[in-house]
């Protein structure tokens, strides 16, 4: 077989699904004496059936639980299959989850070892990497501290490194690239690229439309486990996209705006502003969404051990961050006539995109005030530099001096 | 094969370097643990129910069976975590997994020679030089470690599913314990016959009754400790890695 290649043939996997995962041993006792059974299977992958070439760089695309992280476990060797076969050739890099094997109270250089090991490396090979690992995280200076005094950025700064010093024959990436500062992020890409050029295989899992065309010459569309188109990026990504949008416009009553309650005790005025203060609706990546409330009591009774809750929602609906104060260890609210609240959130998680945010006031089983899918939000993307030439650049349309 | 024995080794120093790190004592917690509850027997057996006074330094005795089974139950334990304590890494990168339990072993196993190594020294300082039979020390160590490392298969496995499982060996340790030979001789009439019988079935007994006729008395141990000893430890490896392997692509989901 060539170095490179990868070849799916009718691969199914099927995990088991539990309502509650901790079951006791009385539960399967319960079930061996005839009670009917809770296992309920589900399965991720179904008869999918693909080929990828040494040299190409392919994307799986697809919705939320439609198998793209099941493949990419299976082509890595974390999970085996149900039935059918699962056949790669060479060295296989994985950017799965970055720094994983990192034991906190290692050091980086240790760390290194340690997981050199884990992937099958030898001392000797790992003391010839260590530099160029050190060099490319930027860690120089902190190969010698233990990684729990490392900063999150450090962290994937070296798991990085380490992940892609090995000079893999096919790399896996599932959406690990949004770490770090944006000078970081760019030299992630610059390597990818790099490996890309060296003709190495590369299979790239990422909800960023802009970043598989960037990245791939070649998507595959998972549906449901099953490969359901396979081509040109711009085409699959295309009709990916055009059905998703579908998708979206049948399900939008979810995601309705909706208000109820007894308003026993209500938002009288809601505001969001950026970190300044400043009302916006539109946030970047990285800056702070404070939401500024104003509560009252019916006729300015006093009301105590309020709830204030905080959800933010995907256009289909789909809850993306939600919390409240008691979730939160935070004292519950009490509002005597009239109070203000504020609640500031971070979303550097959420990819950019449209979001729905929703609040909600309620206290011991009862529902006061819920403002479900009440206000717009727009999140800007961080600008990333993207590693591209630009070969004639002109600016027009100025006035002249 | 190469590539198994390194991982191996960077995982047992793993575990040995971050067991004792903000430790002031570090590994003399592998010593002192024994001596003190060498200290509890010695004062329950000599002076409570004085039935250690038939053995002449009833300690040193005790101390010879308590390291092995401190070693056992210590090991049985912590594979109770193995498997849990390193899911994200089990789920991220491929590797032999296997090696977890196994290096969890063996890291005990270290801290185990360590501490026979001065208890060697006690027992030469008391008058209880050893005979020729300490040859066939290491033979019962590697023997005992194999079937531990069985065990230990099993039980990381059987924890992944059900939390019992820690619970549940917890309880059975301390039956296990009064059941094997560390506390008290066998075939010097201190135990009745019957029991003698039923507890020479028990998977540890021929370990615990070699570690003490070739360090303690310096005398070769009997032939049915040995069987008892290989037998049971072809047995429970066996089926430990078989059960690993037959489980390991599903626990790798159920994580």
């Amino acid at each position: 077989m060539q170095k490179g290649l990868i070849q799916f043939t009718d691969v199914c996997l099927d995990y088991r699904l539990y309502r509650d995962r901790s079951v006791s041993i009385m539960e399967t006792l319960m079930n061996v004496f005839g009670r009917r059974t809770t296992r309920d299977w589900f399965r991720a992958l179904d008869h999918a059936t693909f080929q990828i070439s040494p040299g190409e760089s392919v994307a799986l695309v697809g919705s939320n639980g439609a198998g793209k992280s099941t493949t990419l476990k299976l082509l890595a060797g974390i999970y085996s299959s149900t039935s059918g076969k699962v056949e790669t050739s060479g060295r296989i890099a994985s950017l799965l989850d970055l720094g994983v094997g990192f034991h906190p109270e290692l050091t980086g250089a240790e760390n290194v070892f340690l997981n050199g090991a884990l992937l099958g490396f030898d001392q000797k090979k790992m003391i010839d990497l260590l530099p160029g690992i050190a060099e490319f995280a930027m860690l120089e200076r902190f190969m010698d501290t233990p990684v729990k005094y490392y900063s999150s950025g450090m962290f994937m700064r070296l798991g990085f490194a380490l992940a892609t010093s090995v000079n893999p024959d096919i790399l896996l990436i599932d959406e690990v690239l949004a770490v770090g500062d944006a000078a970081f992020q760019a030299k992630c890409y610059e390597r990818i690229f790099g490996f890309r050029e060296a003709g190495k295989t590369i299979v790239f899992v990422s909800h960023d439309p802009e970043a598989v065309r960037r990245l791939c010459t070649r998507a595959i569309w998972l549906d449901s486990g099953r490969a359901r188109m396979d081509g040109p990026v711009d085409d699959v990504l295309g009709a990916y996209l055009d059905a998703n949008a579908g998708r979206l416009q049948t399900s939008a009553s979810s995601a309705a705006p909706r208000e109820w309650g007894n308003r026993e005790v209500f938002f009288s005025k809601v505001t969001l502003t950026d970190g300044n203060g400043v009302p916006a609706r539109s946030f970047r990546q990285g800056d702070s969404l404070s939401t500024k409330i104003l509560i009252e009591t019916r006729e300015g009774k006093k009301v105590d051990n309020i709830i204030l809750g905080f959800s933010i929602h995907r256009p289909d609906g789909e809850t993306v961050l939600a919390s409240n104060n008691l979730e939160n260890g935070e004292p519950l609210l009490s509002i005597d006539g009239s109070g203000e609240a504020s609640i500031s959130v971070t979303p550097e998680i959420l990819e950019p995109g449209n979001y729905l945010l929703s609040i909600s006031l309620t206290g011991n089983s009862t529902d006061y005030h819920w403002q479900d899918n009440f206000y717009p939000i727009s999140l800007l993307g961080d600008k990333k530099s993207p590693p591209l030439k630009i070969s004639n650049l002109s600016v027009s349309g100025l006035p002249p001096k | 094969m190469t590539g198994d024995l390194l991982l191996l080794k960077s995982l047992v120093e793993k575990d040995l370097k971050v067991r004792y790190k903000r430790s002031l004592l570090g590994f003399l917690w592998f010593l002192l643990k024994p001596l003190f509850s060498m200290v509890v027997y010695t004062v329950v057996f000599t002076r409570i129910l004085r039935f250690g006074g038939a053995i002449e330094h009833f300690s040193l005795f005790l101390l010879t069976g308590l390291l092995p089974w401190n070693f056992f139950a210590a090991s049985l334990s912590a594979s109770t975590k193995t498997l849990l304590d390193n899911q994200k890494l089990i789920r991220s990168i491929y590797f032999p997994r296997v090696a977890l339990p196994i290096s969890a072993v063996i890291a005990n196993a270290i801290h185990m020679l360590m501490a026979l190594g001065v208890l060697e020294v006690l027992l030469i300082a008391f008058g209880h030089t050893p005979g020729l039979s300490i040859v066939l020390l290491p033979v019962a160590v590697l023997l005992l470690a194999a079937m531990t490392s069985g065990f230990s298969m099993m039980i990381s496995i059987g924890n992944v599913y059900y939390r019992d499982v820690a619970q549940f060996l917890e309880v059975i340790l301390l039956a296990w314990f009064y059941a094997s030979p560390v506390i008290y001789p066998l075939g010097e009439g201190l135990i009745p016959v019957r029991m003698e019988a039923f507890i020479k079935f028990n998977p540890v007994a021929g370990a615990m009754e070699i570690f003490h006729s070739t360090m303690y008395y310096g005398t070769w141990p009997d032939l049915w400790a040995w069987v008892s000893l290989v037998s049971w430890t072809l047995v429970i490896l066996t089926v430990g890695l078989l059960i690993f392997k037959r489980m390991e692509p599903s626990v790798v989901k159920e994580l």
